[in-house]
């Protein structure tokens, strides 16, 4: 069998980079006669390109080893560093899914932006993270897979800044910056102190190491510490969490991808890093700890928020918290097929609603209603979207999920405990979305809602489609978790936890009785929610206070202290000079008194010695 | 070959300053600049990279009885700053504005400080070096104090005390490495400090590091340069920092770490300790500016610290790093001021609660927003840029040696994000103020500078091989020669 497409998989980054490259001259207006359409276009035909050229390349590498490619970067003494790219299934079926449902952003945007004049730089960015992206699930190296981070923590920067002339925006936009920035220079500290420990950067080179690594505990629990940071702040885990939730100030179709990939290109680093977290006890144990406490946290938080685009990313916290439980027990097959269901329900959900934001004006939950009789086609794709997101069977989710609760189930109940819990929470969080926009009466927003263009509509169904047909693909890929050794109270303890979360969640959003909007006693738990923990004030309390009042301290010392004594020495000798002027009178006498002082003075001194002799003789 | 790079700028420098128009002036300064920039291209294509020492040299007796020659060659630590040099004077000379007053004086003061830096870089004779050191004194002195900003008077003769007093110094610390070592000759492959006591020579290294400590500037010898930097024109705050602090930065690997092999290992952790401190507080000290050019400033004393750290550290890589991290700090601090003075001179104004909106495509600016995010990242050290190649390094280099310092390092540079990020947030992003949004429409002259240098900062960034392969060979040379630290390093890594 050929290996044309699977050897020249290198490729794959950098269609995606041509297009958001050739999408620039659109972007300061060097082009203006065309208007800033071709730049969509091309990017949308150099992501088809990409997408059947991963596709063909999954299937050449199909149950074949994986071939290694190796591009020299940097030569100095001492420090060689290569771009190891590792074409493998698992590394072509993540290219697969990313072109995929850049694709269909891309798609879903050219409607969405329609009217918008940020064309040039949001398809130019899109392109860029859909490079990073590809390039971070095909390289085998931790120095690269840091550099990847680093740079679409520009682009999410610059992403969520599209509307860069709205001031929630802008926080927005800095807040992800810097949350990701801090995430990824403690990462960069691990990429630097474990070069001289390892030897290397490669991943397969890594994990052999690891094996047989002998390190210091302290040492190997700082290490696992500075590496899990990097996921944890692109994943959007506690105490970093904050910045997903300010990012959905940006435009819709980007958050299809932030909230599926996106974050998952954390959690893709976390599955490589994992041999080395094994390493440390305690390094597990915070992974797992971080991400059970934000799945419990980001699902209670998800249901108590009144923006759509708030519930998605509180959900894709949530998610991401089961991924990091599921990669610190070391179940990390599970983790890679709960992104996989993960990405896909997700995408979808973020499509349904977008179409709806976008023509009803408003984000907020509370304002909306009876959708249902309007847009039948964007309920539906949002009730398999939930369904295929929780352990729901026989869709996505319940596999992957069952799979993770089936490795927890014996030695850790209480983990399981937590997965249940969040299971049953996020299909609650779900429903109530779902009753909240489609179920109830009309409201003013939602009286004139009619399926969007057919550009918002075609991405969405064609993903619903996939989503019905997910199962039958993850069993023909063989995917699933064997259902002879799968313990059956597992999956059946999981789906009731679905159905009780859906009942709940609909007995009170479904049912017209209900009085909305509904309440929580006593209020101040309900605000403990709704506020996000109070997050952004304890951030504003500690960090942000903290760097402001140094900085300025500082800037103060600076000043009035290094630079004052430099400005008061210069005064001085000016002051000196401009007082001893008045010793040039001219008097003669004057000056012979001057000569003799100093004389004398110079005498003494230079005596000294022989004076202090004789002192001591004398006494 | 070599001395052309010294006498075609001060032969034009005087044809210039006799030139009556402006642009005839202009004109002979940008093609003096671009035949310097081509000529050490040329030098740079026959550059032997097998060989470690020095090359082009060349020699002539001058002053024999006080032990002056006129002694010049160029290695892998000299050759990548004289590029610089070269690419900058043409940047400073293309991006000043041309109705500049008093044009002639202008250009021939900038072609001065030309021929004195590239002497400075290629003197291999330490009063020749001290002799170059202060041609430029003058000339930039001037130009600050002439075309400078509003309180150009005291920012400049604080320059010129400052960089009066540093070089009293290094020749105070030159002089008495000759006279303790007996030696009759400055060249430097005669001066040996070898043979002293070690009282000597630390005494005489840290008069040596206090003078060139001045020049790059390190903390707490920096007050000069915020307002230095600000009060220049933008042209001249980009000769100033981007490449007259690399003669402090030069001089410390020349002198520092090459003339004092045996020194350099006890007052390493210190130094390291001084640019970890140096790094973090530019850092800081640019947060709390409004003034997005003081802010440039200060970000720029912070950068000239991870130099201090990686020379300190004298590994083969981080001395490569040093090296490198001069050139990157260069041309990005270059680019820097380039796009705040475009900013200053459309906008008018440099205050960060006035500026905003500037990437709205109709009547902002967008390509120097653009560009500006771009400049931003790279001092940040985003992967892709040449900062973060050159920091990198750094980093690598000198964190088997000095762990803590090395950290802190990466830490401030998350600092350096946070004062981009209010830069940009404050400038490229919010409303543009739709009643003042007048701009003058940017030419495409105004372009060139910003479009070349961010061009190599980001071909060297993604090809960082082609920055680093002339630096190598001497690097290492000068790394193997400091045989104490590299002992360190061996107990170091034994100890694991």
């Amino acid at each position: 069998m050929s290996h044309l497409f699977s050897q020249s998989a290198w490729l794959l980054p950098c269609y995606a980079l041509l297009g958001a490259i050739l999408a620039l001259p659109w972007s300061p207006g060097f082009i203006r006669k065309t208007g800033p359409r071709p730049a969509g276009y091309i990017n949308a035909i150099m992501t088809f390109t990409a997408f059947g050229h991963s596709l063909l390349a999954l299937v050449e590498t199909w149950n074949q080893p994986p071939q290694a490619l190796s591009f020299a970067w940097l030569n100095a003494p001492g420090l060689n560093i290569s771009l190891d790219l590792e074409i493998s299934t698992v590394a072509l079926g993540a290219c697969v899914l990313i072109t995929g449902l850049n694709l269909l952003a891309q798609i879903y945007a050219i409607a969405y932006l329609e009217m918008d004049w940020g064309w040039a730089r949001f398809y130019s960015l899109v392109g860029l993270f859909e490079a990073g992206m590809c390039l971070l699930v095909l390289c085998n190296s931790l120095f690269f897979s840091y550099v990847v981070l680093e740079i679409l923590t520009l682009g999410t920067y610059l992403i969520v800044g599209i509307w860069y002339n709205q001031s929630l925006v802008v926080t927005g936009a800095r807040d992800a910056f810097l949350t990701k920035r801090v995430g990824d220079l403690i990462l960069l500290m691990a990429v630097v102190a474990l070069l001289p420990l390892s030897g290397t950067w490669n991943f397969t080179e890594l994990t052999a190491w690891a094996k047989t690594a002998d390190l210091d505990p302290t040492l190997a629990t700082l290490l696992a510490l500075a590496l899990v940071s990097g996921p944890i702040a692109k994943c959007a885990q506690f105490p970093f969490h904050l910045w997903l939730d300010e990012a959905m100030e940006g435009p819709y179709p980007a958050t299809i991808l932030r909230n599926t990939i996106i974050v998952s290109t954390g959690a893709w680093v976390l599955i490589k890093v994992q041999p080395i977290l094994a390493l440390s006890p305690l390094g597990s144990s915070v992974v797992v700890a971080v991400g059970a406490a934000t799945a419990v946290g980001a699902s209670l938080i998800s249901i108590a928020q009144i923006d759509v685009k708030r519930v998605l990313s509180y959900l894709t916290s949530a998610y991401m918290g089961l991924v990091f439980v599921a990669v610190g027990i070391g179940e990390n097959h599970a983790a890679l097929v709960l992104l996989l269901t993960y990405a896909i329900a997700m995408a979808l959900m973020v499509m349904s609603t977008g179409g709806i934001v976008l023509n009803n004006i408003t984000q907020n939950l509370t304002q909306y209603g009876g959708l249902w009789s309007r847009r039948p086609l964007s309920g539906i794709s949002l009730i398999i979207a939930g369904l295929s997101l929780i352990a729901m069977p026989p869709l996505g989710g319940f596999w992957s999920l069952v799979e993770i609760s089936d490795a927890l189930w014996q030695s850790r109940p209480l983990l399981f405990g937590v997965v249940l819990a969040v299971n049953g929470f996020v299909a609650f969080s779900v429903t109530r979305l779902f009753g909240l926009m489609f179920g109830g009466k009309l409201t003013d927003f939602t009286r004139r809602s009619p399926e969007g263009l057919w550009l918002l509509v075609l991405p969405m169904m064609l993903l619903a489609g996939f989503a019905l047909h997910l199962p039958l693909l993850l069993a023909q890929w063989q995917l699933l978790p064997d259902w002879a050794s799968l313990n059956r109270f597992v999956a059946v303890l999981m789906t009731w936890s679905s159905l009780a979360g859906i009942g709940f969640g609909a007995l009170v959003y479904l049912n017209p009785n209900w009085e909305k909007p509904v309440r929580l006693n006593p209020q101040a738990l309900q605000d403990f929610f709704a506020y996000d923990f109070y997050t952004p004030q304890l951030y504003k309390a500690t960090v942000v206070f903290a760097v402001d009042r140094i900085s300025k301290l500082i800037y103060w010392v600076d000043r009035y202290i290094v630079d004052g004594t430099v400005n008061l020495v210069g005064f001085a000798t000016l002051f000196g000079g401009e007082s001893l002027k008045y010793n040039t009178t001219g008097q003669s006498q004057f000056y012979i008194l001057s000569i003799v002082l100093s004389v004398a003075v110079f005498v003494i001194l230079a005596s000294f010695p022989y004076l202090s002799q004789f002192a001591t003789i004398g006494f | 070959m070599l001395s052309a790079l010294i006498l075609v700028p001060l032969v034009a420098a005087i044809v210039v300053g006799f030139t009556k128009s402006g642009q005839t002036a202009r004109t002979l300064a940008l093609s003096t600049a671009g035949l310097l920039f081509v000529w050490t291209l040329w030098l740079l294509f026959q550059f032997d990279l097998s060989d470690t020492g020095l090359q082009f040299s060349e020699y002539l007796t001058w002053a024999e009885p006080i032990g002056l020659s006129y002694s010049l060659g160029t290695d892998g630590l000299s050759m990548p700053l004289l590029i610089l040099n070269a690419l900058l004077t043409g940047v400073v000379v293309y991006s000043s504005k041309a109705n500049t007053p008093r044009a002639s004086l202008y250009y021939a003061l900038i072609l001065l400080v030309n021929a004195g830096v590239a002497g400075a870089f290629l003197a291999q004779n330490l009063l020749l070096f001290v002799l170059f050191f202060e041609l430029e004194l003058i000339p930039v002195y001037l130009l600050i104090a002439i075309w400078g900003g509003e309180k150009r008077g005291y920012a400049a003769m604080k320059f010129l005390l400052y960089t009066a007093l540093s070089g009293i110094l290094i020749l105070a610390a030159f002089l008495g490495v000759a006279w303790l070592s007996g030696s009759f000759s400055f060249d430097y492959d005669s001066i040996s400090t070898e043979n002293l006591p070690l009282r000597a020579q630390l005494i005489l290294l840290t008069v040596l590091l206090v003078g060139l400590g001045i020049k790059i500037p390190l903390v707490p010898l920096h007050t000069w340069s915020p307002d230095a930097y600000v009060e220049a024109s933008p042209p001249v705050a980009i000769l100033l920092g981007g490449i007259l602090a690399k003669l402090g930065t030069y001089g410390l690997v020349r002198f520092g770490l090459q003339m004092f092999p045996n020194t350099w290992s006890v007052i390493a952790p210190g130094l390291a300790l001084i640019g970890a401190i140096s790094v973090m507080y530019g850092s800081l000290n640019a947060i709390a500016q409004n003034d997005i050019k003081r802010m440039v400033a200060y970000s720029s004393i912070g950068h000239m610290g991870y130099v201090l750290v990686a020379a300190a550290a004298g590994t083969d890589l981080s001395v490569l790093g040093a090296v490198a991290q001069m050139v990157a700090h260069g041309l990005i601090l270059a680019l820097l001021f380039n796009l705040v003075g475009i900013v200053e001179d459309k906008v008018g104004t440099r205050e960060l609660q006035l500026l905003n909106g500037l990437m709205n495509p109709v009547r902002g600016l967008p390509l120097v927003s653009g560009l500006l995010v771009m400049a931003g990242m790279a001092s940040a050290g985003i992967p892709g840029l040449v900062g973060f190649a050159a920091e990198f390094i750094v980093f690598q280099g000198s964190f088997p040696i000095f762990p803590i310092p090395t950290l802190v390092c990466i830490l401030s540079s998350g600092l350096t994000a946070v004062y981009f990020v209010i830069l940009l947030n404050r400038t490229c992003f919010g409303k543009l103020n739709n009643e003042l949004a007048y701009y003058d429409r940017l030419s495409w002259s105004e372009r060139v500078p910003a479009l070349v240098l961010s061009a190599i900062v980001l071909f060297l960034g993604i090809q960082p091989n082609w920055l680093i392969r002339w630096m190598e060979p001497t690097a290492t040379m000068l790394a193997s020669t400091l045989q104490p630290t590299q002992e360190i390093v061996a107990q170091n890594v034994t100890q694991r």
